[in-house]
This record gives C-alpha cells, sequence and structure tokens, in this order.
C-alpha cells in the first residue's frame, strides 16, 4: 500500500467514535440503577478541537472514562483511531488530563513526566530533552525539581498537561482543564491548545464553562442528563447569518437618525444600537500578563 | 494494529515508584523503629527469657520482631499503597497510558516485596550485630563455655531473615488479592490481619480437621490447607547451631511454596481488578 493511500485511510479513521453509549451505576442496597450516560453517539475526527459540554453530572468524565476503558460500558462501543477502547493499544496515542488532577506527591515535577514517558514506552537519548521541552512548554522549567505536593491547583494543571504530552500523542483528553484555574492560567492553556490544534492533534475538551470553549472548539456537543441535546459547529451554532453587526466611531444623534432613514429606505431596520464591550478577563490579561511580563 | 504486549520493565517502573513512594513516606520508617527498637531492646528484657539461653532468646525477639512488625508493614503497606493509587485518582492517569491492569498489580506486588525485603535485611543485619557482640561479651566472661568456639550460626540467622521475607512476600500477595476487591482500606487490612492469623494456625486447624475422621471435616481440611499457606513452614527450627541446619533441598521446597502462592494470588488479583471502575 502506498504512503498516500496509507496516510488517506488514516484520514478517514475518526479519532474517537462512540456509538450508543450507555454506562449505568448502581446505588443503595437494592442496587437501583444510575443512567449516567444515555445512549451517546459521537465523532470526532482527527485534527479537530472538540467540545463536550454540560453541567456537572451530566456524564462528561464517565464518557471520558469509558473512552478510556477506565469504565465498563453498560452498552455501546467506544473507539480510539478506531481501535476499541477496551484494548491496551487504544491508549497508546492519547494524552489524558483527568479532572482536579492529583499525581504522586512524593515525586518532583520533573521524576513525575520522566515516569510517565517511560510508563509511554519512551528512552534513550532523546527523553531528558523532551521532559525538558514539554515542561517549559506548560511554563514550569524553574519549578521543575520541586515536589508536586508544593504545587498549587495552576501548577497541577499545567503538570497534568505536561504528562498527557510527553510521548507526543495525536489525541488530548482533557477534562475540565481549566476548572479552578485563574485567568492566566486559563488563557495559557488556551493558547497551548490553539498551538496543539495548529499542530494537527485532536483534542476533546470537558467543560461546563461554555464562554472559554467556544473560543477554541471546532465543534462541540451538549450533554444534559446523559443525553446528547446537541451538537454541531461551533459556527454554526452561536453565529446568526442573517444577521450583521457594525462598529463605528460614535455618532451623534442627528446622523444615527439619518442613518436609520438611510437603511429604512432600502426597506432595512437597524435593531440595536451599543456601546462595545471588552471582557473582564481580556482586561486582566493585559494588566496582569504586563506586569508579569 | 501494533499490539502493546505485558511489558516488565512497566511492571519494574511501577514498582520502583510503589518502593520509592514507600520510602518517603513515614509509615516504613514508623514499623522500622520499632522493630529496631525491640531487637536492639531485647539485650535488657532478659528477664523474660523463662529460661531459654540467652542468645537464643535474643534471636527469638528479633525474628519475632521481624514477623510481627513486619506482617503489619506487608498488610498495611499493601493497604495503603493500593488504596492511595485509588482514592488519590493517580491510577486513573497511570491506567489511561499503554498499561496493562496486570502489570499495575505486578508492580504493586514487586514494589510492597521490595519494602519487605528492606525491612527483612536491615533487621537480620542489625540482629547479627547484637548477637555478635553479646556473643563476644559472653565469650570474654564465659571462656569455658565457649571452649570449642562461637555457638551462632550466622548463616542459620540469614537463613532466618530470607524465610521471614518468603513469608511477608506472601502476605503481601494475599493482601493484594483482598484490595483488589475491597472497596475501603480497612476492610483490607482487617482481612489481612485475619489472614496472616489463619495461615498461622492452619496447621492447627488442619490437624483438628483430619482427627475428626468424617469425611466432611477432612475434606474442609484439606481444603483449608490448599487455600490458605502454612505460615509455620517458614520458621526455622529452635537452634542457631549450624548443624542443626534445615537441608537445601527443604529450603528450595518452601521457596517455591511462597512463589506458588504469590503467583496464584497475584493471578487472582488480576483477575479481580481487572473489570474494576476506576
Amino acid at each position: 500500500m502506498s504512503a498516500n493511500v496509507s496516510s488517506k485511510l488514516s484520514a478517514a479513521v475518526p479519532a474517537v467514535e462512540i456509538r450508543g453509549l450507555v454506562k449505568d451505576f448502581s446505588s443503595g442496597l437494592r442496587g437501583l440503577k444510575l443512567r449516567a450516560v444515555d445512549h451517546l453517539t459521537l465523532r470526532v475526527e482527527a485534527g479537530q478541537v472538540y467540545g463536550l459540554l454540560g453541567p456537572n453530572g451530566s456524564g462528561k468524565s464517565t464518557t471520558i472514562k469509558a473512552l478510556l476503558g477506565l469504565l465498563e460500558p453498560t452498552a455501546g462501543e467506544c473507539a480510539i483511531f478506531g481501535v476499541p477502547s477496551g484494548r491496551v493499544e487504544a491508549r497508546r496515542e492519547v494524552g489524558y488530563l483527568p479532572e482536579s488532577p492529583y499525581f504522586y506527591r512524593h515525586l518532583s515535577g520533573r521524576e513525575l513526566v520522566r515516569f510517565y514517558a517511560r510508563m509511554c514506552g519512551m528512552g534513550g537519548a532523546t527523553l531528558e530533552s523532551r521532559i525538558d521541552e514539554v515542561l517549559a512548554l506548560v511554563g514550569l522549567t524553574a519549578a521543575a525539581d520541586r515536589r508536586v505536593g508544593t504545587y498549587s491547583k495552576g501548577m497541577l494543571q499545567r503538570i497534568g498537561l505536561a504528562q498527557a504530552l510527553v510521548h507526543d500523542p495525536r489525541l488530548l483528553i482533557l477534562d475540565e482543564p481549566t476548572a479552578g484555574v485563574d485567568p492566566l492560567g486559563t488563557a495559557a492553556i488556551t493558547e497551548l491548545i490553539l498551538q496543539l490544534k495548529a499542530r494537527g492533534k485532536t483534542v476533546l475538551i470537558t467543560s461546563h464553562l461554555l464562554g472559554q470553549i467556544e473560543d477554541v472548539c471546532d465543534r462541540v456537543a451538549i450533554l444534559d442528563r446523559g443525553k446528547l441535546i446537541l451538537e454541531g459547529a461551533v459556527s454554526d451554532l452561536v453565529g446568526r447569518a442573517d444577521r450583521q453587526a457594525l462598529v463605528v466611531e460614535a455618532l451623534p444623534e442627528n446622523e444615527l437618525a439619518e442613518l436609520r432613514a438611510w437603511l429604512a429606505a432600502r426597506g432595512r431596520k437597524l435593531e440595536t444600537v451599543e456601546t462595545p464591550r471588552t471582557r473582564l478577563d481580556r482586561i486582566f490579561l493585559e494588566r496582569v500578563g504586563k506586569k508579569d511580563a | 494494529m501494533n499490539t502493546v504486549p505485558f511489558s516488565l520493565r512497566r511492571a519494574l517502573l511501577i514498582a520502583q515508584n510503589t518502593l520509592l513512594e514507600a520510602a518517603r513516606q513515614k509509615l516504613l520508617l514508623f514499623f522500622l523503629l520499632l522493630a529496631l527498637g525491640l531487637v536492639v531492646g531485647a539485650r535488657w528484657l532478659r528477664d523474660f527469657s523463662f529460661g531459654a539461653p540467652e542468645l537464643k532468646f535474643l534471636a527469638d525477639c528479633g525474628f519475632g520482631a521481624m514477623a510481627f512488625f513486619g506482617a503489619a508493614l506487608a498488610i498495611a503497606a499493601t493497604a495503603q499503597l493500593f488504596f492511595s493509587e485509588i482514592e488519590n485518582r493517580t491510577a486513573l492517569t497511570l491506567l489511561a497510558k499503554p498499561v496493562w491492569r496486570a502489570e499495575f498489580i505486578l508492580g504493586k506486588f514487586l514494589g510492597v516485596v521490595a519494602v519487605a525485603a528492606f525491612f527483612c535485611a536491615l533487621l537480620t543485619l542489625l540482629l547479627m550485630a547484637v548477637l555478635r557482640w553479646r556473643e563476644g561479651e559472653l565469650m570474654r566472661e564465659f571462656p569455658e563455655a565457649f571452649a570449642q568456639g562461637g555457638v551462632v550460626s550466622y548463616g542459620m540467622v540469614a537463613l532466618g531473615g530470607l524465610l521471614q521475607w518468603l513469608k511477608l512476600a506472601v502476605l503481601v500477595a494475599l493482601s493484594l488479592l483482598v484490595a483488589s476487591f475491597a472497596q475501603t482500606q480497612l476492610f483490607t487490612i482487617v482481612t489481612g490481619f485475619f489472614v496472616f492469623v489463619i495461615c498461622h494456625l492452619q496447621y492447627l486447624a488442619q490437624d483438628a480437621y483430619t482427627r475428626a475422621g468424617s469425611w466432611f471435616a477432612q475434606n474442609v481440611g484439606g481444603g483449608l490447607a490448599s487455600v490458605f499457606p502454612n505460615f509455620q513452614l517458614f520458621a526455622l527450627a529452635d537452634s542457631l547451631n549450624a548443624a542443626d541446619a534445615p537441608p537445601t533441598a527443604h529450603v528450595v521446597r518452601v521457596a517455591l511454596y511462597a512463589a506458588g502462592y504469590c503467583a496464584v494470588a497475584c493471578a487472582l488479583a488480576v483477575y479481580c481488578f481487572r473489570k474494576r471502575e476506576i
């Protein structure tokens, strides 16, 4: 098989495929079933940034665990790059950052990343340089030799990203990557996701912070009580093709009236006039980011 | 699709991490200090020797400390190091890598067995040092009683330490089997101690049942004898003399007996853990 045909075939295989996934948990002595995921079907194409959204308890983390083979599905199938999730092989091309990550507190950041790299089969002369590279990528070079037990929440999230990235996986699964992280950390994670996307990586993110996800995702799926209630491209879901916004310098009242009349003569209507607002997180990043720089 | 074969290297990495975690915790140090205290302090506990020769009494104290605190360490360390992975959710990150669950179980087993090896080796060396020191003192005080030379065989002491370690390895494997399906650390520790006691009394139960004579009692006795290992096999004869050393074939048989129980208990632990939801 030629390299061209082979690459076309591998491109056709979705990074993630979930078909009819059901996960029930038993609760109480009578074994009452609690359905965490209810007939979920999803497909994430290679190279996409895909957001799995929903409120707490909507089944996002359960879906991720089933996808990684950490939970046995009650029904349905999951596959990563065409390999069924129950197989160890499925996890070879995956980097995973769990929700509220806890790591071995007795190890230093560098030892932790080295441990996970070696668990993924890495070794030899390139190992140490790769560890340095990912530690620099997540901004933890200075704290690399400190024990993980002394890290802040944001630093734990970043060392979690480093261990997920160290073996250069094709698929990155981030479970609530920005939960509890300050705006600077959130911006850094967002920037990193965009860099990974530019390098052709597939990223699957779960979050309940919809605004943050909107900025980075190509497609999103929204879950509620285990069921898929909405799925599609972000641009299709949030954009309105029949409306446009024009931003102009502030107009005096008489010119605004002329504009309304001009539009009315053409059968159009000026719906709203408002002052554009920036976002608090942008102001924070501008001020705090500059100070830190 | 390229397969990911079972890797002893990954299991050893998990073992190394488990050993490092144990070494950096206070649990190992706590049991070690207690046991060291008993070995060193045995010199001043001679009033409780009930007429046994002093050097024999010192050796009994040393092996007793190794057996009791070693068992406590083996059970507590297995439960703690296993459940810390589950409760701290570090297992989540680890098992999301291309790692077999069998590698995880084997790694945990080897890690705690290494902790037990360190414990037994240190205590054996200390016991040898205490015996050597006291034997020297006694030889100077009562040269006529030691006209034939020293009475302590240090090879026997080392063998005693090795047998204690083998026993602890079996106890670690059995505790790991309990941990693989238990929901709490406390349940694992309590059950582990029950198993430890049963294994020490197994020969009595077997004896009592076989004497009962009935087919049912004999089969229950036989069943118990097969399920629970006999920890009395790991005890040395009541002598420190090289002439009373057990034959090599016996030691090899005991080592194989321990290896067999470890292999079966670890295999069952892998079976119980394979579908466990993390």
